[in-house]
C-alpha cells in the first residue's frame, strides 16, 4: 500500500509543479530556454520548413529519435500558457501580457480559438467549474489517467520519439501514438479514438501528419478548450537543423465547433544524456550498463493502476469491480 | 537465411499439443516432412544487423489467457489443452489455496476487468493483438489492450541497480542466443494475474522468455516462471504467436479503463 501512496503523491506533485515553477518566477525573468530543471521559456522561436541537413536513419527518415518536452508550460492554460489554470492564477498572471509566453494559438493573430458561440459557452462553463467541480464532466479527463490526446500530449510530461521503417512512434506519459508513414486504407469514420488515427510523411525537415478519427474527448487543457469528434488535425512537426528543437504546428478544423480553421504552435526541445533528469521534462532513470552509455532510460509508464481513489490521484477511477465485460 | 528445420517444427508441435492432438500433429509432420526438406531454405525477416526482425502485429490463437492449465469448457471459458509443460503449475500448498480462492472470485477480481496492465507474460498471450517495433538496441511491444508498452532493452544493459521497484511489467533485459531472443524479466509487483482462472504470482516472480521464429509469420514463445513464494519449482509455458495478416489490419487503441466516464467529454450538458 505504501507504493500506492507514493505514486498517487507523485501524480499530484508533478501536476502541481508547473504552477510552482511559475510562481517562483521573478516579475521579469530572463528567458531560460535550455536550463536543466523545470523552467519555462517565454519565447517561441520560429523554425522554417525546409531541407533536412541533419543525420538520417537507414530508411532515409531524419533521425529525430529521443526524449522531447515542451518549453513554455504545461496544459493548465492553452491561450495564456503561463497564467495558470482556472482559479489559480500564476505569480506572473497580473503582469502585462507580453511578459508571458504567447498564446499557443498562432492563427488567428488575436491568440483566441475561433469558437462558435455555443461551443465557446461550453468551454467557458468548463473553465468556470474546473476549480470546484460539482459534476463528473468538470473533471479533466487526464486526471483520470485518460490519454492526453491531441494536442495536449505535447503539453504534459516529456515524451519519447522512436522511429522505425514506416513508423514514427510517440510514447507519452498517458497513452501513445503510432504514426504510419505508408499509405493504407483509412479507418472507418465510425471508429473514434482518444489519440486519433495518424498518417504521416516527411517533407524535408517536417513530419506532416493527418489525424482523423478523433473522439474529441481529451480536451486541450484545464480551461476546457476542445474539438469535437468531427475535428481533424493537420500536424507539422518542424525540426531545426541541429535537431535540438522542433515546433509542433497544427491546424484544427471542425465546422461544428469553430467558425474557421485555426493553428496551434507548441515548441519543444530535445533532452539528451547531457541533461540532468528533472522528473518532468526528462523523467528518466540511470541505465545499468557497462561503459555508461546510454546514461538514461525511461521505465514503464503506468497511471490508472497506481492511482485508484486511494490517495485521490486519479479522480473517480474505480478500484474495485469491473470496467469491461469482455 | 535460416532453413525451417524439421526438428523445430517437431519441437513446437510437441510442446503445443497433447495426447491425440499430438499424435495427429506428428503424423501430419511425417506426411509433410519430405516437401519441406525439398524446399529452398525459408527466410525469416532480419534487421540489417542480421538479427531476426520480429517487427509486426502478433496475436495468439491459444486459450492460454482463459486458463494456462488443461481445462474443460465452462461458462466463461472455452476448453483448452493447456500450455504448461507437464500440465500443472507446481504451486506450493498454501499458494494453491490462494489460486483456488482467486478462481472463485475471478468474475470480480481479475485485474483485466479494470483494463489494467496485464503484466508479463500475460500480455503476450492475451487474445488481442500487439505490435512489435524493433531497433538494434531495443524491442518495443505496444499492446492494443489498455495502456501497455514494454521496452525490452537489447543494448547490453542489466536490470536497474535500484531493486524492489516493483514494476507492473517487470524490467526486461534481452540478449540473443543465435536466432533466439532471450529476455530476463525481473522486479515485478504482485498485482497482476497470469490468466482469467486466477493463476498468480508474487513480487518474487522471475520470468525468462524465449522468442524464436518458426516461420516468417509464426513466433514460438516460451516463458519460464520462477517464484519461490508461490511455486515449488520453475515451470514453463509454450504458445505460438501468429502474424496478423488480415487486409488493412492495424492496432486500434483500446484505452478501456476510460469507458466508465467517457460519456462526459468533450462537453456534457444536462439533457444531451
Amino acid at each position: 500500500m505504501a507504493r500506492r501512496i507514493l505514486t498517487a503523491a507523485l501524480l499530484l506533485t508533478v501536476g502541481a509543479l508547473p504552477q510552482i515553477a511559475l510562481a517562483q518566477q521573478t516579475p521579469a525573468p530572463a528567458p531560460q530556454p535550455t536550463a536543466p530543471g523545470i523552467r519555462w521559456s517565454k519565447e517561441v522561436i520560429p523554425i522554417a520548413s525546409g531541407e533536412w541537413t541533419g543525420p538520417r536513419l537507414a530508411d532515409g527518415q531524419p533521425d529525430v529519435q529521443g526524449f522531447w518536452s515542451n518549453t513554455i508550460s504545461n496544459h493548465s492554460n492553452f491561450t495564456d500558457p503561463q497564467a495558470g489554470p482556472p482559479g489559480e492564477p500564476s505569480g506572473t498572471a497580473k503582469l502585462p501580457r507580453d511578459q508571458r509566453a504567447p498564446s499557443r494559438v498562432s492563427d488567428p493573430a488575436d491568440g483566441e480559438i475561433p469558437y462558435r458561440p455555443e461551443a465557446r459557452a461550453l468551454q467557458a462553463d468548463f473553465a468556470h467549474n474546473f476549480p470546484n467541480p460539482t459534476e463528473p464532466q468538470y473533471i479533466e479527463p487526464l486526471a483520470r489517467c485518460a490519454p492526453a490526446g491531441v494536442p495536449k500530449s505535447f503539453m504534459w510530461h516529456g515524451y519519447e520519439l522512436r522511429q522505425y521503417p514506416g513508423y514514427v512512434v510517440l510514447l507519452f506519459d498517458s497513452g501513445n501514438r503510432i504514426i504510419r508513414l505508408e499509405d493504407g486504407a483509412p479507418l472507418s469514420d465510425k471508429i473514434k479514438l482518444w489519440n486519433g488515427d495518424s498518417r504521416g510523411h516527411w517533407e524535408g525537415n517536417t513530419l506532416v501528419v493527418s489525424v482523423r478519427n478523433n473522439n474529441g474527448k481529451a480536451l486541450f487543457g484545464r480551461y476546457g478548450d476542445f474539438m469535437s469528434e468531427n475535428g481533424t488535425v493537420e500536424e507539422r512537426y518542424i525540426f531545426d537543423a541541429d535537431g535540438k528543437r522542433f515546433n509542433y504546428v497544427a491546424t484544427f478544423t471542425d465546422p461544428t465547433v469553430y467558425t474557421r480553421p485555426w493553428t496551434a504552435t507548441i515548441p519543444a526541445r530535445r533532452y539528451t544524456d547531457a541533461d540532468e533528469p528533472d522528473g518532468w521534462h526528462f523523467d528518466v532513470q540511470p541505465v545499468n550498463i557497462a561503459g555508461g552509455t546510454p546514461r538514461y532510460e525511461h521505465h514503464e509508464r503506468i497511471c490508472v493502476e497506481n492511482n485508484g481513489p486511494f490517495g485521490g490521484g486519479a479522480v473517480g477511477v474505480p478500484f474495485e469491480g469491473s470496467v469491461i465485460a469482455r | 537465411m535460416l532453413p525451417l528445420r524439421r526438428s523445430d517444427m517437431l519441437e513446437v508441435l510437441k510442446r503445443s499439443s497433447r495426447g491425440l492432438l499430438a499424435a495427429a500433429a506428428m503424423a501430419a509432420v511425417t506426411l509433410t516432412a519430405g516437401p519441406i526438406q525439398a524446399q529452398d531454405p525459408v527466410a525469416i525477416p532480419r534487421l540489417a544487423s542480421g538479427k531476426p526482425d520480429f517487427s509486426g502485429i502478433w496475436q495468439t490463437l491459444s486459450e492460454a489467457d482463459y486458463d494456462l492449465e488443461p481445462h474443460s469448457g465452462r461458462r466463461d471459458a472455452p476448453p483448452g489443452p493447456g500450455v504448461v509443460e507437464g500440465g500443472a503449475i507446481p504451486y506450493l500448498p498454501g499458494a494453491l489455496e490462494q489460486r483456488s480462492r482467486n478462481f472463485e472470485t475471478r468474475a470480480e477480481d481479475d485485474p483485466r476487468l479494470k483494463c489494467w496492465v496485464l503484466g508479463v507474460p500475460r500480455g503476450v498471450y492475451y487474445p488481442a493483438p500487439f505490435q512489435i517495433f524493433q531497433r538494434d538496441n531495443d524491442v518495443t511491444l505496444v499492446h492494443q489492450f489498455g495502456n501497455q508498452v514494454r521496452t525490452i532493452a537489447t543494448n547490453g544493459s542489466d536490470h536497474p541497480e535500484e531493486k524492489q521497484q516493483e514494476f507492473w511489467l517487470g524490467d526486461s533485459r534481452g540478449h540473443w542466443e543465435g536466432d533466439t531472443l532471450v529476455v530476463d524479466v525481473a522486479d515485478f509487483n504482485p498485482e497482476t494475474w497470469l490468466d482469467r482462472a486466477g493463476n498468480y504470482h508474487s513480487e518474487e516472480l522471475h520470468v525468462v522468455e524465449r522468442w524464436r521464429f518458426v516461420d516468417p509469420d509464426t513466433i514460438a514463445y516460451s516463458a519460464t516462471l520462477d517464484d519461490p513464494k508461490v511455486y515449488s519449482k520453475p515451470w514453463t509455458i509454450d504458445v505460438l504467436l501468429h502474424r496478423r495478416r488480415d487486409a488493412n489490419f492495424q492496432l486500434i487503441e483500446d484505452y478501456c479503463f476510460t469507458l466508465q466516464y467517457e460519456q462526459y467529454y468533450p462537453h456534457h450538458k444536462d439533457g444531451q
